[in-house]
Formats: C-alpha cells, structure tokens, sequence
C-alpha cells in the first residue's frame, strides 16, 4: 500500500514498506503494532551520552506469571549479536536458573568489545510489543553469584555505567549466540563460551558442552509468529545530528503488511554472518557486517585515502574516530561472498570532534572511525566494514534469521 | 564483468609470506606471553596446545597454536627468543591475560573509557593492540613497536 506523506523524525505512515537504499525516497517507517515496537536513539542512562546507541524497552516475567514480571528500559538493540543479557543490578525478578542434566548451573563468558560479560544463564518469558516468547534462555550479567574464570578477561562489564545501558537485545541472524559449536565436546571445537558452575568457589566454573536447546537465544526466533527476522526503520537525520530520533523495531519479514522487503537487495550472509565491502570501491575487499550495535561506521582507510582520525590530550579516546578536515562523502562497494550481488553505497565521514561539540546531539549519521591502524604499507590490512549505527539513518535494514524462511528466500541474510 | 573473490582468497586463510617454511610434527615447545620468551609460562599453565605449525624466517620465528577454545593463536619471537607480538582469529577470544602476559594491566588501563562501541585499536608508544570482530568472529594482535624486527612489515602481523 502506497504511503503518501514524508517520513519525517516523529511522523510516520500508517503502513509501511521498506524503500530504496539509495536515499532518493525516505524510508517509510511502520507505526507501532503488534509487531512493531518504538525504539529510539537518546542520552542513553542518566549522565552518560551514549553517542549513537539504539535502544528499547523490553519486559521479562518469571516463567508463567503475569503479574511477577519487570519492564527495563535502554536496552540496546543489537542485531550484531544474538540474545537477551541484562545486568543482575538491573534485574528485581528471580528467575529460574538453567541446569544440566546432572543439575550443576549453567554460565557463559560473552566477550563484548574490550572486555567479557559474565552471569548465569536463566529463563524468562520475554515480551516486546505484543510479541512473546516464553521460557527464553537469557544471560544475567553478574559477577557475584559465580566468580569469573580466569580466562575470561577483558575490561569490567559488570555494571550497567561499564555499557551505559540495562542491557544488551540481540536480535541478530544467529538462533542462538554460540550455536553447535558450544555443543561440541571441550576442546579445540568447542568455542569455550559455556560453563557450568558447581560451586561459588574461584575455580567452581569449568568449561562445558552445552546443547543448543539451552544455550542464550534469539528472542525473535522463538516468537510463535513474525519469528524470521527483525527490520529497523530509522529516519534520515541532517547532516550536524540530532539529540533524539525515534523510530520503529519491526518482527517479522513478510509475514504482515507492514513488513515485506520491498526494493531491499538481498545480502546472503557467509557462515560467520558476513559479506563483504571495497573501499574504495576498486580496493580490496574487507568483511563486512551490518551492526545496529556499533556506534559508528568503522572500517579500514586504505593507504591511498589516509583519514585522520581525532586527537584530543584531555579525551583521549576520540582517537576511535575519524578527524577529517572537512566531511567526506564516500562510496563503498558492498558484495556477498557468493558472487550474487555487487553494488556501491554511499557514505559519509564528518569530522567527529566536530560533531561532538554540540552538547545535546547524540545521533550522528556520519560518525566514523578506524577498524584498524592505518597501515604501514600495501597489501591487505587486517580490518573488517563495520557498517554501524549511522548507516541506518533513513533506511529499512533487515536482517533474516538462519533457516527461517522469508519471501526473499532462507535467512541468513541482511537487506536493505 | 569483474572477478569477484571468492572468500577462501582473502585475509581469513591468508598466511604471511616467509622466507623458509616449516612444519615440525611432534614438537611442543611451551607458549609464552607478549614480551616474555619460552621460560615465562606460569605454573600450571596449559591452556595453549601444542604449536600446530612453525614458519621461520630471517628476522623472526612465528609458533601457532590452537587455544583450547578452537582460537588460532600466533606467537612471533625475535631472534633474540623473545615474544615482540601475538595475534589471535576464531570463535571466542582467547585468555588475554595470558596472551598479553605483563601487558595486560596496560591493555585494561587504555581500554577503559572507551565511548567507541566497535573495534578496540590501542596505540601507546611502544604498545599497539588492535581487536576487533563480532560474535562468532573475533581477532586481534598486539605487538611491541621497538621489537618488531626491522625489514619485517606490522602488517605481516595478523
């Protein structure tokens, strides 16, 4: 059904179909519903500022209650990721723990950026808009109810501050976050995420196979209906930022009138979740993600475009972004890694330092940074195209789940 | 109409060119942390297998190793037997505590404050490490700046 009126930031249409990538013609954002849940780009946690983070409000029940049930807020979307993690600070419900068979308890060390979220593995009936999934496997961020192994290591994320926000929503192509992997008998196979834990002593978690059935799951997935994948619906932003943007989560693709594909081009994702992305557009190819998680576009600058990226002695850690002297439009050239489809995409890089002297904007669709350090001579840097947050801005970007099927064929893909 | 590469051509399986390869069959040498050589793994330390294969070369000799987690971890020594830089690929990151050895206070200290939510890339003089990845899919090296071998590329690093 035809949409008639722009969508503009707080405007929208009463349905919605995706729209071209090209930008020509705004992005037609799906009204709540059923399966559409409002999210937004904000300050994030009181007295932080996240700078382009996407966040929704979810709510968790103890299994089979109604009324024993929590709503947080600021949880971040993510669709680099697969599963439900909250912070046990967060959490006021007591819910039930997941065991093995032999009754010991279950744990995971989740490596996240420059640290590791660690917590028991529990169960709840999780709900979003008016979409449920019961008895969901979700991790509980808590260092104190088993201590961390010592091979999980990292930074400290133990403390809604350490992400500035409740909670991660994983709403990635995965059904679960590890997958048969985890399943595999300890060792070389077995990725290393799971543990069970006998005992709340320092060496009381070992490293554990864990079947599928009860490793952290995609929540999406096990909806009883729009369980394919999830769309974001962002609006375009100008150019300076913007302090606030609200747009739409939507479950589901093809499944309801509000959202079908469209013009999307189909990306099929390898088996790591990933394509591939030139820059320049005749370079060489990095791989390539779609991450709503990521807060800004990183990738690699070939030695022939050599961005700067930001310096600041009193803030160090703006050296994460990208400096140019005047914003860059550039082009990227995105491919799957089976030869089905190639096309270029249009980006922008401003001068991040420039972008945050505006002390209300956090939503920036031109923030970007290095995947890697520049490098030191020719040949392939060691980099992934981490298309984040900003790519976003004023398009419909899909991702399909693994195995499910959808009327642009079986997840895993993204589209946009 | 353009060659487009297949993904088994590009960096994932890509090894650095060497002057001389190698693979030795049922040699375990110890692993060892950034900075440190063979004789710093730490009591009880066992969490690195045996080094699947070793490459020489004129200004270093790379051991890699499989973590138990099914990582692939590379360990470059410098003639003079020390570790100048470590790099990692695989499903799960591996104990960077162990890997970074000495480091890993410094790694925390620069981590921290980060409002960049994506890869970490750490440049101290002296020190870089960069990480980046996502689930399923993570990498990463850290090298000592004033010990990489001269006529040996950071890019080879990887």
């Amino acid at each position: 059904m035809a949409c008639t009126c722009a969508a503009l930031v707080g405007v929208a249409c009463s349905s919605s179909s995706s729209s071209s990538s090209s930008g020509l013609s705004p992005n037609v954002i799906a009204l709540p519903a059923d399966n559409v849940a409002e999210v937004s780009v904000d300050y994030g946690l009181p007295n932080i500022g996240y700078i382009d983070g996407l966040f929704a409000k979810i709510t968790v029940c103890v299994p089979g209650s109604t009324s024993d049930c929590q709503t947080i807020d600021h949880v971040l979307v993510d669709t680099g990721s697969s599963g439900l993690r909250l912070f046990g600070s967060v959490l006021t419900l007591s819910l039930p723990e997941l065991t093995d068979a032999n009754g010991v308890a279950l744990a995971e060390c989740t490596p996240l950026m420059s640290g590791s979220l660690w917590g028991p593995l529990r169960s709840a009936d999780f709900s979003i808009a008016n979409e449920q999934a019961s008895d969901l496997i979700i991790q509980v961020i808590d260092e104190s109810t088993y201590p961390m192994p010592t091979g999980c290591t990292g930074t400290d994320i133990s403390d809604p501050n350490d992400l500035a926000a409740n909670g991660i929503l994983g709403v990635g192509w995965s059904l679960q976050d590890c997958g048969p992997s985890c399943a595999a008998r300890v060792g070389p196979s077995n990725s290393g995420m799971y543990f069970t834990c006998s005992s709340a002593t320092a060496d009381g978690c070992q490293a554990a196979s864990v079947r599928v059935a009860q490793q952290v799951s995609n929540p999406v997935a096990f909806f009883s209906q729009d369980n394919n994948g999830v769309i974001i619906e962002l609006p375009a932003i100008p150019a300076e930022g913007a302090p606030s943007v609200t747009g739409s989560l939507v479950f589901g693709i093809g499944t309801r009138e509000n959202n079908g594909l469209g013009s999307a081009t189909v990306i099929r994702l390898d088996d790591s979740g990933d394509f591939l992305t030139k820059y320049p557009t005749n370079g060489s190819a990095s791989f390539a993600f779609i991450d709503s998680g990521s807060n800004a576009t990183f990738f690699p600058d070939s030695g022939t475009t050599h961005i700067p990226t930001c310096f600041s002695a009193k803030h160090p850690e703006v050296s994460a972004f990208y400096c140019p002297s005047s914003t860059l439009n550039l082009s990227a050239r995105v491919q799957d890694t089976y030869g089905m489809v190639a096309f270029n995409v249009d980006f922008s890089v401003a001068n991040a330092m420039n972008l945050f002297t505006s002390q209300y904007d956090v939503a920036f669709d031109n923030l970007a940074g290095p995947d890697s350090p520049p490098p030191s001579g020719t040949g392939d840097t060691f980099a992934y195209f981490d298309w984040g947050l900003p790519f976003h801005f004023g398009k419909n970007v899909f991702t399909a789940i693994e195995g499910q099927a959808t009327p642009g064929g079986s997840g895993p893909f993204a589209a946009f | 109409m353009q060659t487009i590469p297949l993904a088994s051509t590009l960096f994932r399986n890509v090894l650095p060119t060497c002057a001389f390869f190698a693979l030795l069959l049922g040699s375990s040498p110890a692993s060892a942390a950034l900075g440190g050589d063979v004789s710093s793994i730490g009591a009880g330390q066992t969490h690195l297998l045996a080094s699947a294969r070793i490459q020489r070369a004129a200004t270093h000799v790379m051991h890699e190793l499989q973590a138990p987690t099914g990582t692939k971890v590379r360990e470059y020594l410098g003639n003079d037997g020390k570790v100048f830089a470590v790099s990692w690929q695989g499903p799960f990151r591996p104990d960077l505590r162990q890997l970074l050895g000495t480091y890993y206070d410094t790694y925390i200290q620069a981590a921290k404050g980060r409002v960049a939510r994506g890869p970490v890339n750490i440049e101290l003089p002296g020190l870089v490490i960069h990480m980046s990845g996502h689930q399923r899919a993570f990498y990463g090296r850290a090298y000592l700046v004033d010990r990489v071998p001269q006529g040996l590329s950071t890019d080879e690093i990887r």
